[in-house]
């Protein structure tokens, strides 16, 4: 394989392909087709840049302007409604849970304050018990500080008829019934006072 | 001389455009259209047509002419421009160029059964042109300066931008390649 033979080969067939084809060139084409170019150039990238900002503000707008459908509002507003009534309700109840707690805590003081209270039979007793018991201390000091016997002993009286049914009433018998017993010891002449204290109440 | 009066001739010649003048441009044209048509029309694979690649050469060289700086001549120049664009040119075109490979294998298929002197020959250069076109770019850039435009290996080196021992490389390799697939006719 030789280069002439190469050469050969290849020049014949390329003669055999034939001559190419093109339009005749001229400066005013050449002009024509860069200009052509640098406006496609530009054009292009401005055309799709527009094309673009278009597109987004009718988007925008369109998203800015759209309205729900009639149909899409009776149903929202149905909803709020039902909401609204739900959330009634509800505030309704925790109202009426509120009052009937603040209701129970008031029961509950007034009855703490109620036990607080001491039953008036009670105190009366014990108001006529002190009562009784101070007539009764006055007596024995009537008697035994000062010697009033007789003082004593209407004081004594004066518990019993008072207060026959009391403890001091008892005391006061007792004492009136000592008295007797002294004033029986004195007269048959016996003498000896008997110890005496009074009941510590 | 003639040389170096050529290299001023065509300075000269770029000086006026420069300047504005119109016709400078147009005997250039006038002087290496023919030229870039045909290595257009070797490098792309007998086309025919080779009119969008030598508008966009020209086009190319109309932009890039007031930058010329007269380091190669004019000549040299527009053939750089010519591969360039075939280059990109093959491949926007390569389905389109190889569906036409395919249909011409499919002819020479059928041709083989005519037997007739006249259609052989036809069909042995086909095959040789066919044999170019589908050998790799690099390889197929170098036969096409080599042997069809007859360009000297210094030139090639010049255009391809590669060095000397490159392109004898490369030559070798197309030929062997060649030799696969033309070994019969290029032994006749």
């Amino acid at each position: 394989m030789n280069e002439e033979r190469i050469e050969q080969l290849f020049a014949k067939a390329d003669e055999a392909a034939g001559e190419p084809t093109f339009r005749c060139i001229t400066t005013a084409g050449i002009r024509r087709q860069v200009h052509r170019r640098r406006l496609v150039r530009v054009a292009a990238p401005t055309c799709i840049a527009a094309v673009v900002a278009i597109a987004a503000t009718w988007l925008a707008i369109s998203m800015h302007t759209a309205r729900p459908q009639p149909q899409r509002i009776v149903s929202l507003e149905e909803q709020v409604k039902q909401l609204q009534a739900r959330t009634d309700a509800t505030l309704k109840l925790v109202q009426e849970l509120l009052e009937r707690d603040r209701q129970d805590r008031r029961l509950a003081a007034l009855e703490t304050e109620l036990a607080s209270i001491p039953d008036p039979l009670q105190e009366i007793d014990r108001q006529v018990d002190k009562t009784a018991f101070i007539l009764v201390y006055q007596a024995d000091k009537l008697y035994k500080e000062l010697n009033q016997t007789e003082s004593a002993v209407a004081a004594y009286k004066e518990v019993i008829q008072l207060f026959p049914t009391n403890q001091w009433a008892n005391v006061a018998r007792e004492r009136l019934s000592e008295i007797e017993q002294r004033r029986i010891n004195k007269s048959d002449g016996q003498k000896g006072e008997p110890k005496w204290e009074p009941r510590n109440t | 001389m003639a040389a170096m009066a050529k290299v001023t001739e065509e300075l000269a010649l770029v000086e006026r455009f420069r300047r504005g003048d119109d016709s400078a441009f147009e005997e250039i044209v006038e002087q290496h259209a023919a030229e870039v048509a045909a290595l257009a029309n070797r490098l792309l694979g007998w086309p025919g047509d080779v009119d969008d690649v030598v508008q966009e050469v020209f086009v190319a060289a109309f932009l890039g002419l007031k930058k010329f700086r007269g380091e190669s001549s004019l000549r040299t120049w527009l053939f750089t421009i010519t591969i360039n664009k075939c280059r990109s040119y093959r491949f926007r075109r390569l389905r389109r160029l190889r569906s036409v490979a395919i249909e011409e294998a499919a002819a020479l298929e059928s041709r083989d059964r005519s037997g007739e002197k006249a259609v052989l020959d036809q069909e042995a250069l086909a095959r040789a042109r066919r044999a170019i076109r589908v050998l790799p770019q690099k390889y197929r850039e170098i036969v096409v300066l080599r042997y069809l435009q007859g360009l000297e290996v210094s030139e090639i080196c010049e255009l391809l931008g590669i060095t000397d021992n490159a392109t004898q490389v490369r030559l070798n390799r197309a030929r062997k390649r060649l030799k696969e697939q033309l070994g019969d006719l290029l032994e006749e």
